[in-house]
This record gives C-alpha cells, structure tokens and sequence, in this order.
C-alpha cells in the first residue's frame, strides 16, 4: 500500500510501494504541490514505471513554473530504476544514507 | 482342618520350633539347600527319622525326587504311589503302618536296606494354590504321627511350599537373566549392521529407523548406496528371539556384498534367497523388499518376498497405490524363476512408503489395530514435511493410538521421498486491483523456497510491468492471466500467460531514449527498457493457434547488477 502526505518539515512523505494500483493516488496528491518541493522517499519500498509516470508528469509541472522537485532517502533499489531509466538526470536524487 | 484348631493344638514348643524353620526358610537358598534345609526343619519339628520332597513338574505332570546336585533326579507319574494320592487329593496322608498300605512300595527300603514302618504324606501348595509338591516323613522317634503333628506339619507344609517357590521363581528369573544378556547381545550385532548414516541424495529424502520390541524381532531396514543405484530394504523374520536376528543380519549382509560385487536385482534376490533356504532352519523364513532406487531416471525397481504392503504416495493425487509382493518370502524354499520386477516412477513430490507389520498391526488395549488407513491419511497430511518428521508423526501416532498397551514386534520405516517440484502457479483476474495478491504470491513463494529476498523488487517490478501491459492492451474480461513460477539456482524463472491476444514480442521491444531532454520524455515503453536490463533473461513465446502468449524471465543474485555510483553530478547539470 502507499501513503503520501505533507510532513513536519514541509517535505511530501511517500511511504509505501508505488505501484501501478496506487498511481492514481499519488498523482492526485501531487497535482496539487506548487514549488520547490521534496519529495522524502525514506519510506518508499517500491516503485515501477507507473509511479515513475507520476514522478515526470510532475517534475514537468513544476519546472514549467520555475519550481522542481527533489527526490531524498532513495534506496537502493529505486537508484537502479532511476538510473537506468535516465531519470537520474531529470531529478535531484539524494540516495539513503 | 481350619486355621483356628491348628492354632488351638499347636503348644509352643511347637510354635517356637516353627519359627525358627521359617526364618531360616527365608534365606536365599539355592534350590538343593532349600530342599535339604525343609527336610531338615520337618524331621526336627515332627521328630522323624528320615525325610525326602517329591517336586511337582506340571508341564510333564511327574513328581521328581532330586537327591542330590548334579545326579539324575527320580521321575515318578503324579498319580503313583501314596506320594502321587497326595498330589491328586492335595490331602495330609496319614500312614500308621505302611506295610499293611496297598499302595507303598517296599523296594525303595529294599534297596536302602531301610524299614519304614509310618509315614506322614503331606502336600505343599503355596499361598496361590499351587501345588509344588510333596513332602513325605518316616518313622517317628517315639511311635506313629498323630493328630497333632499333622497339624503341625500342615503349618510347616505351608512354609516349606512358599520358600521352595520362591527359590524355584527366583532360578527361573537367574535363567531368564541369562538369556536377556544373550538376546542384548544378539540385538547389539543386528543393529550395528543398520545404517548410521542416511545417503545424502540429489532430489531425495530418505529416511530409516527402527524401534525395537523389548525382546530381539527379527526386522532389518537398509538404505545405501550401490554401484545399481540406492540400496532400499525392508526386512522382517519371523518370530522373536536370537535366531530371527542372526537371520536378517545375514541377509543384510549378504545383500550389500551381492550388490557391492555387481549383482543385479534379479540375481541377488534369487541368490540370497536360495542361499537362506539352504541355511536357515525349516520353519524360518524372511519378509523383504529389496528395491533400488534410480535417482536420475525417478524409478525405484523391486521385488518383494512376501513384504506387504508397498505403498506408493503420489503427490499428484494425494493418494496411495498399494503394491503387492512379487515372490514368497525369502528362505521358504529355493526360487528357479521370478516374475519381473515392479517398477515405480517417483513423480515430484511422491513417497515410497515401507512399514514393517509391527506398525500395522500395533494394536490397543481393544485389539483394535493401528491399519492401513490411519498410515495413509498421515501420509496425506504430511506432504511438507522431511521423512525424519514423517517417521516422527508415524510413530508418534502409534503410541498416542496404542494409549499405552505394549509394543509386541520391532517397528521398523523406510521413506523415500523424492523432493517437491518448487513451483507455484496462479491466474490473476486483469486489473490493477490484482496487483496487491500478485506481490503476496511472488514474495510467500521466495520465503517459502528460501530464495533471496534481495531479488524481490526487480522479480516485482518485471511481473508488475508484464502485467499491466496485459491489462492495458487486451480486452477486458478475458481469460485470467497465469503467473507461474519455480525455483532455478539463485533465484526464479517466472512465466506469465496470456490467452487471445496478438503477438508482441516484449524481448524486441524498442529502448527508450534516455538521454532526451526531460520535454521529449514521456512514460510510454519505460517498464519493458528497465525490466530487460534488471533480468538475467527474457524470452516471449507465442502460439498462433490459441493466441496464446508466453513471457518467462528468469532472476538470480548473481544476474546483472547495475553500477552502484550515483551520478549526482549530472543530475544537477540537468537543472542548473
């Protein structure tokens, strides 16, 4: 399951498995982010090309307003997908500690 | 003659008298002491010249005079003479003038150059009403026994007839000793020839054990490896004892050495067999299975000399197929000929199940035997389970069964197993929504197969993509699609079926351009460029005729890993 919310920091926590299921939820939320935005991915386990979908509609978005979205906490796994679907070039990604 | 008179003429003199023999009687006499130390306390009580102890022998129904250790006892019918009256009637006889008795016999004084003039004949029957003999005293000192010395000699008799039991119990339990250290030993070279050790088997499970009666039984189990294959026997001799041991000792051995020396099945089960009817005694004989097991072809050949039954578990079924033996027991008589071997094949997952009858027919305090089907319904519940576990749950359901009676025969089990195919298969409705039980399936069957768990998000991620673009590109409320999956070296081969489709060959899909300009970047053809680069591999079938396609990757730990150095460098270039 996934969750996505705005946390203490201001950041957008997403937690959870980003799948083709769940896109449409995470899509919703954050249509409705404006700016600069981070985007905390300690939480999230999982992610398939659905949820990268979300990710670049986004990012799409937000740089049309000067804002971009960065991503933090990316695991392992999600490095591999990013960085195999070029997408380490069209996000800041800070992997996880 | 009640208890209370005797206490009423006894004076005590007499009493203390009596006293005296009894502590004595308690000593752990041997029986010779024990039967001069009675004689000694009657002539002394009842002042009696002389004094002899017929002992009764119920099995050859004679009285046996012993006169002394290591001479040839005195064998007389229970029913001769005065002392065999007494023994019939268990009555006091009371002979004042024996030359005048029809019944005595003068030639014992004839030859011992002895005059007997009275003679007091009494019976000795311990306190479970067992007769053990009879006591016979001549000649009182001062005239003929009266009334009182047969009272007196009535209580003596009682005392005399209890230490001469247990003096005769006790020999027969030194006896029985003996031969428990004999059986010990007997035991103790049957089961130094069972296997220590079980073969360690490509795709098998193999397990042996056998739990003894207290006596030695007569099973043997063996299960070893041969140049023929693996080694399978059960075996079973009939009866109890030293002899059944030996037996089937020495068809185990005979069988590893004919096997060890190239023999096939056929020769060695003829050989061995007709090499036992030479040697063994004309009543013995030996229940066996002697199979082999071909662990590479799945095939277990046998023959059975009166072992029954062979169960065969299929996996595919859940049931069992019951097979008959192929021959006589071994040892019955000589074999010229034999029908054909029976051959098995051992699918994924089937068990080769052989119990000796001492399982089978254990029974309850009712009678009731332990049988077949409470064996087979076992077997059905314990598919998961090792063969050291199902030897376990077995037994252990024979004692829960037995609630406590005795176990009377050897309780031998030989298990075979060939292992479960790891595969695991399952369709899945054509919907998002199907995706949560997809990853419940995919990530249970790598705990289950203690597969790495590391692979999990790419095997998730490449069943995920494959999946969805099923659902994306096929009509609604078509056939489910069919995820299979099995476990390879390091990982899994997964299989997805999809049923009328067209073709798309998702192995030659375009990559996507991920150099481009994040403007040009959309997230069509994504799914299938990242999932051929995180398999090991990919291949696509299809089938014109049904319309069917087939996508099977395969994923292990040691497949492609990518380069771990984020490149955060570019990254930011890309913004800045």
């Amino acid at each position: 399951m996934l969750s996505i919310d705005f946390g203490a920091g201001g950041a957008v926590v997403i937690a959870g498995r980003l799948d083709a299921a769940q896109a449409q939820a995470a899509q919703t939320f954050l249509d409705g982010v404006q700016g600069a935005v981070t985007l905390d991915c300690s939480g999230l386990e999982y992610i398939s090309s659905a949820g990268l979908g979300v990710l670049l509609k986004t990012q799409k978005r937000l740089l049309a307003s000067s804002g971009k979205l960065r991503l933090t906490g990316v695991n392992r796994h999600l490095q591999d997908i990013f960085r195999y679907s070029g997408f380490d070039q069209i996000f800041e990604i800070e992997a996880a500690p | 003659m009640s208890g209370r008179s005797i206490r009423r003429r006894l004076s005590v003199r007499d009493m203390e008298a009596i006293l005296a023999v009894t502590a004595k009687l308690a000593a752990p006499f041997d029986l010779m002491t024990m039967l001069s130390e009675v004689v000694s306390a009657a002539k002394q009580v009842l002042h009696a010249d002389r004094g002899s102890v017929w002992l009764y022998d119920a099995a050859a129904d004679q009285l046996v005079l012993e006169i002394a250790t290591g001479i040839a006892p005195v064998r007389v019918p229970a029913n001769a003479g005065i002392a065999g009256a007494c023994a019939q009637t268990r009555r006091i006889i009371n002979v004042p003038d024996c030359y005048a008795d029809d019944r005595f016999n003068p030639d014992v004084d004839k030859q011992s150059n002895y005059r007997t003039r009275c003679m007091l004949t009494l019976p000795l029957v311990d306190h479970k009403d067992v007769l053990v003999g009879v006591m016979q005293l001549l000649n009182k000192a001062d005239g003929v026994f009266d009334e009182n010395d047969e009272a007196l000699a009535t209580t003596l008799a009682a005392q005399c007839a209890v230490a001469l039991q247990r003096v005769r119990m006790t020999e027969a339990v030194i006896e029985g000793e003996k031969m428990r250290q004999e059986l010990e030993m007997a035991r103790v070279v049957q089961m130094s020839t069972l296997p220590a050790v079980m073969p360690s088997l490509e795709g098998y499970d193999v397990y042996g054990t056998t739990q003894p009666a207290s006596l030695t039984g007569g099973d043997t189990f063996d299960l070893s490896a041969t140049d023929r294959g693996v080694l399978i026997v059960l075996g079973d001799a009939t009866g109890h004892g030293i002899a059944p041991a030996l037996s089937v000792t020495q068809m185990h051995a005979m069988l590893r050495m004919a096997f060890r020396l190239g023999a096939d099945l056929e020769s060695a089960f003829m050989h061995v067999n007709n090499q036992l009817a030479a040697t063994l005694a004309d009543d013995r004989f030996i229940t066996a299975f002697i199979g082999l097991l071909d662990e590479t072809a799945h095939r277990v050949r046998f023959h059975s000399g009166g072992q029954a039954p062979i169960l065969h578990f299929q996996s595919a079924t859940g049931t069992c197929a019951r097979h008959d033996p192929t021959s006589f027991p071994l040892a019955a008589m000589p074999l010229t000929s034999l029908r054909p071997a029976v051959c098995l094949d051992m699918l994924p997952g089937d068990m080769l199940v052989l119990l000796s009858d001492g399982i089978y027919e254990y029974h309850d305090a009712h009678g009731e035997q332990f049988g077949e089907q409470r064996v087979e319904a076992i077997l059905r519940e314990s598919q998961g389970k090792s063969m050291a576990e199902l030897s376990a749950l077995l037994l252990d359901a024979v004692h829960v069964f037995a609630k406590g009676a005795p176990q009377e025969d050897d309780m031998t089990l030989v298990l075979v197993k060939r292992h479960a195919a790891a595969t695991a298969n399952r369709t899945f409705r054509r919907s998002f929504d199907s995706l949560q039980p997809i990853f419940a399936f995919t990530s249970d069957f790598l705990a289950r197969h203690g597969i790495d768990p590391g692979i999990l998000p790419t095997v998730d991620l490449t069943v995920e993509e494959l999946f969805t673009n099923m659902v994306k590109y096929s009509p609604a409320g078509g056939a489910e699609v069919r995820i299979e999956m099995a476990a390879i070296a390091g990982g899994v081969e997964v299989a997805l079926t999809d049923y009328d489709v067209e073709r798309f060959d998702v192995t030659r899909a375009p990559d996507v351009d991920t150099g481009l300009p994040i403007d040009q970047r959309h997230p069509g053809g994504l799914g299938l460029h990242l999932i051929r680069r995180l398999v090991d591999s990919m291949d696509y079938e299809y089938s014109t005729e049904s319309r069917r396609s087939r996508i099977t990757f395969r994923k292990t730990s040691a497949g492609p890993v990518p380069p771990r150095a984020m490149p955060k460098d570019e990254g930011k270039d890309a913004f800045d």
